[in-house]
């Protein structure tokens, strides 16, 4: 009896679970109604999916990562709720209590909440609890707001009372419950409440009320399909004609039930074989996905030889580059310094024209002043002999100065001069340097003055500072007229340099001269006096000297007035 | 005064003529002209030469430059050169490195540069530069001689012979037992430059030489001194008795 018992009570605890999510359509409507709500929270989208889907794993993971961060109310029940009905399908039963019972009481659906606890309650056998449940469920009033299944609760509610071995109040609750199922036309829960009611009296030996809701029981059990069903109630048939002495009958109930077995067997076996082709589709996936993997190995081994190989030659397209990029930078400065050659030798062979055109008509100067000096030697005609050799000395004064010049002009161009820097009277130097000239000035009647102050003293090189001198003092000598007046004087201007200007009254110089002059590597060509040397070489080794002394070098000058050339010299400073 | 005494060194005679009759006539006292090494080393050991003028070249080779190491080499006994060059072996006198203070000059030169060159190689040579051109002074100081600068020549005279030396404003005048005459340089420098052991100051304006003393008359404040001369002792200077020997 108790096997019996047990069978049926098992069958309606499952039946009446897929009874329960079909009355579930206001809870989905909430649920999405909230899911378009909070549209930020992505997992609890994800969990309501997941929920509404019924893949209860992947909804346990969703809320939980839900419910660790938010504060919402509403969304927390509902994680709450979404995970207790999971675990109640994963049947861990404990775990889904713990969750009912987080759920507050502001959640909008607290008698589906009752309800499912009341199940589980019956499914962990505290009945007590479980009617508590269901009762509280029960006396709802009818509603279209609330959205459960009234019979499956009454039948419920009957179930506890016949494991309580209250059969009056069982009898009062299973009796309803057929009643409702009957209205509902659940065939199903139907059978099902037959089969508890027919318990119900079989328990307390009223066979003869038993045994025709047994027979119900079985007579609706042939319009299902469900061979568990039917195999229990043609078992629980079986058992009663087996006590009723009806053995011929009990043993056809038996075929029948070991029929319904085979049946509910053989479905287990196709359950077992869809199974097993599921499990060799899974395989073949699997080994798809495994070539599929391999295949993406080799994809990728494919694409990083490409992107190293493309690297590499970005790399050397870098280097190719950069090393174009210095030839033709080198090839410009090789270009530029072609070009400066070219010119400074261009330089150098007007220079070499010009000076040896220079020393040729001197020298022939010479010649011819030599035979008149001799013709007038032999007439002894002393005036005119004197005369021709002061300008004799004349000449070769000139020819050694441009000499001169051109043995310093090669000694600086080859670096070849010694050069020392040192603190110079500058009074002294133009002393010592006008001195030689004192022949020349007094030929032409040249005033002289140096006005230079004895106490500035210059920071330069002694030789070239002698070269400028000689080569300013013969300029201004050379471009004066007679009678003129040369001034040598010092100017101390700023603190660094002094001025050392030498001023004469001669003929003057052009403002496109004066530029000319000041140009580098200018050579002045063209004679502008006729029977004076100028091949502006005196005054480029002038420009060379002051520049390497660390000075400036200036020309003011108005044509018929005068020159003055402007040399600012650094002055004495031991510690520059 | 005496003349500076000056050894020339140059195996060129045109340019040793030329040279001798430029001291000569600017009151230098020619000791001798030597055209090789050895005449020159002979010279130099013979007299008592104040100046060598050297040529770097001697007969082709930098016997100049030779020449002047040695008497370098020898302690005491270097004098300031004037080094006489031309452009084409200036590369070699260069590569010489000389590292004493010298002078030099390039051929062809004029009188005022030789003279000026002279006057250059004796103020680097005592590390007193910027004298003989400066406003302010016109006296080199060494050990034994004061070198004053007389017009265009160079004067010397022996420190041992002054008797004493007074000072007014920037001048001083100097005594010695036989002349007097006025230099320029200031008393603090000069007092600086001279013996300190020799020279002391007895009075604002006053430098004794302590050798020439004769007596000294503490209460007229007066220091007689050798050749008649006197020099008054103030009070302030009064601590220079005890540096007498007491006879």
């Amino acid at each position: 009896m108790i096997k019996i018992k047990l069978f049926t009570f098992f069958l309606l605890v499952l039946g009446f679970l897929p009874k329960k999510q079909s009355d579930k359509h206001l809870l989905n409507v909430e649920i999405k109604k909230n899911v378009e709500k909070f549209k930020g929270e992505i997992n609890f989208g994800k969990a309501s999916f997941y929920f509404m889907e019924k893949n209860w794993d992947s909804t346990l993971v969703y809320s939980i990562k839900q419910l660790s961060d938010t504060d919402n109310k509403t969304i927390i029940d509902f994680c709450h709720y979404f995970r207790a009905i999971s675990f109640k399908q994963k049947k861990l039963l404990n775990e889904a209590i713990k969750e009912f019972n987080e759920i507050s009481n502001d959640f909008l659906f607290p008698y589906k909440v009752k309800l499912s606890l009341g199940e589980i309650l019956l499914k962990q056998n505290k009945f007590r609890d479980a009617i508590a449940c269901f009762q509280e469920i029960n006396r709802l009033p009818e509603n279209s707001d609330i959205d459960f299944n009234r019979s499956a609760v009454v039948h419920n509610l009957g179930i506890c009372y016949l494991h309580l071995n209250q059969f009056d109040k069982a009898e009062k609750y299973l009796v309803k419950s057929s009643e409702l199922h009957l209205l509902d036309k659940d065939t199903l829960m139907l059978i099902g409440a037959y089969t508890d009611i027919a318990n119900l009296y079989y328990t307390q030996y009223k066979d003869q009320q038993a045994i025709p809701y047994f027979e119900r029981a079985y007579h609706l059990s042939k319009k299902v399909n469900d061979f568990k069903l039917k195999s229990s109630v043609t078992l629980n048939m079986a058992v009663v004609e087996e006590n009723r002495g009806n053995f011929p009958l009990a043993l056809k109930y038996r075929k029948e039930y070991d029929k319904w077995k085979d049946s509910l067997n053989n479905q287990s076996e196709i359950w077992a074989v869809a199974q097993f082709e599921k499990k060799f589709a899974v395989n073949q996936k699997n080994k798809e996905i495994t070539l599929l993997e391999a295949e993406n190995k080799l994809k990728i081994a494919e694409r990083n030889g490409l992107l190293y190989s493309f690297v590499l030659l970005l790399v050397l397209l870098v280097v190719g580059i950069y090393y174009y990029m210095q030839k033709v930078k080198n090839n410009k400065t090789i270009l530029a310094q072609k070009a400066k050659l070219d010119e400074l030798n261009a330089t150098k062979d007007k220079l070499f024209s010009v000076v040896s055109h220079d020393l040729r008509s001197s020298v022939n100067a010479l010649k011819k002043s030599n035979v008149t000096l001799l013709e007038n030697f032999k007439t002894n005609n002393l005036d005119k002999l004197n005369k021709l050799l002061q300008n004799n000395v004349a000449i070769a004064n000139s020819v050694y100065s441009l000499l001169d010049n051109l043995l310093q002009w090669t000694l600086l161009q080859t670096k070849q001069s010694y050069f020392k820097k040192e603190s110079i009277c500058l009074f002294q130097i133009v002393e010592q340097m006008s001195y030689n000239y004192k022949p020349l000035m007094l030929d032409k009647n040249i005033h002289f003055e140096n006005k230079v102050s004895k106490s500035d003293l210059v920071y330069v090189d002694q030789e070239s500072l002698k070269i400028i001198l000689r080569n300013l003092l013969d300029n201004a000598i050379k471009f004066s007229n007679q009678e003129g007046t040369i001034t040598v004087y010092s100017l101390d201007v700023e603190s660094i340099h002094c001025n050392l200007i030498v001023k004469d009254t001669g003929i003057g110089i052009s403002k496109i001269n004066q530029k000319e002059l000041l140009k580098e590597t200018a050579l002045l060509s063209k004679k502008r006096n006729e029977g004076v040397i100028g091949t502006g070489l005196g005054l480029q080794l002038c420009k060379s000297m002051i520049k390497k002394n660390g000075g400036k070098f200036l020309i003011e000058s108005e044509e018929g007035k005068g020159t003055k050339m402007i040399v600012s010299l650094p002055k004495n400073n031991r510690h520059g | 005064m005496d003349n500076l005494n000056v050894l020339i060194v140059e195996d060129s005679s045109a340019d040793s003529d030329a040279l001798v009759k430029v001291l000569f006539s600017n009151g230098y006292n020619v000791v001798g002209v030597a055209t090789s090494y050895k005449e020159a080393l002979d010279l130099f050991y013979k007299n008592k030469v104040d100046v060598v003028v050297v040529d770097v070249f001697l007969n082709g080779n930098p016997d100049g430059i030779h020449f002047a190491e040695t008497i370098n080499a020898a302690p005491y006994v270097s004098k300031p050169f004037v080094f006489l060059t031309s452009s084409n072996d200036r590369q070699i006198f260069e590569k010489a490195k000389l590292t004493r203070p010298f002078s030099f000059l390039l051929k062809p030169f004029n009188e005022l540069e030789i003279l000026y060159a002279i006057e250059m190689a004796v103020e680097k040579f005592n590390s007193q530069t910027n004298v003989f051109f400066s406003q302010e002074q016109n006296t080199v100081v060494t050990n034994e001689y004061l070198f004053v600068k007389k017009g265009k020549a160079l004067k010397k005279v022996l420190i041992s012979n002054i008797v004493y030396i007074e000072v007014e404003e920037r001048y001083c005048n100097v005594v010695t037992e036989k002349e007097k005459f006025v230099i320029l340089i200031s008393l603090t420098k000069i007092l600086n430059l001279l013996d300190a052991s020799k020279f002391y100051r007895t009075h604002r304006n006053y430098i004794v030489n302590i050798e020439k003393v004769v007596e000294i008359i503490p209460a007229d404040n007066l220091i007689m001194l050798s050749g008649n001369h006197k020099a008054i002792l103030s009070n302030k200077y009064k601590d220079f008795i005890k540096k007498l020997r007491v006879l």
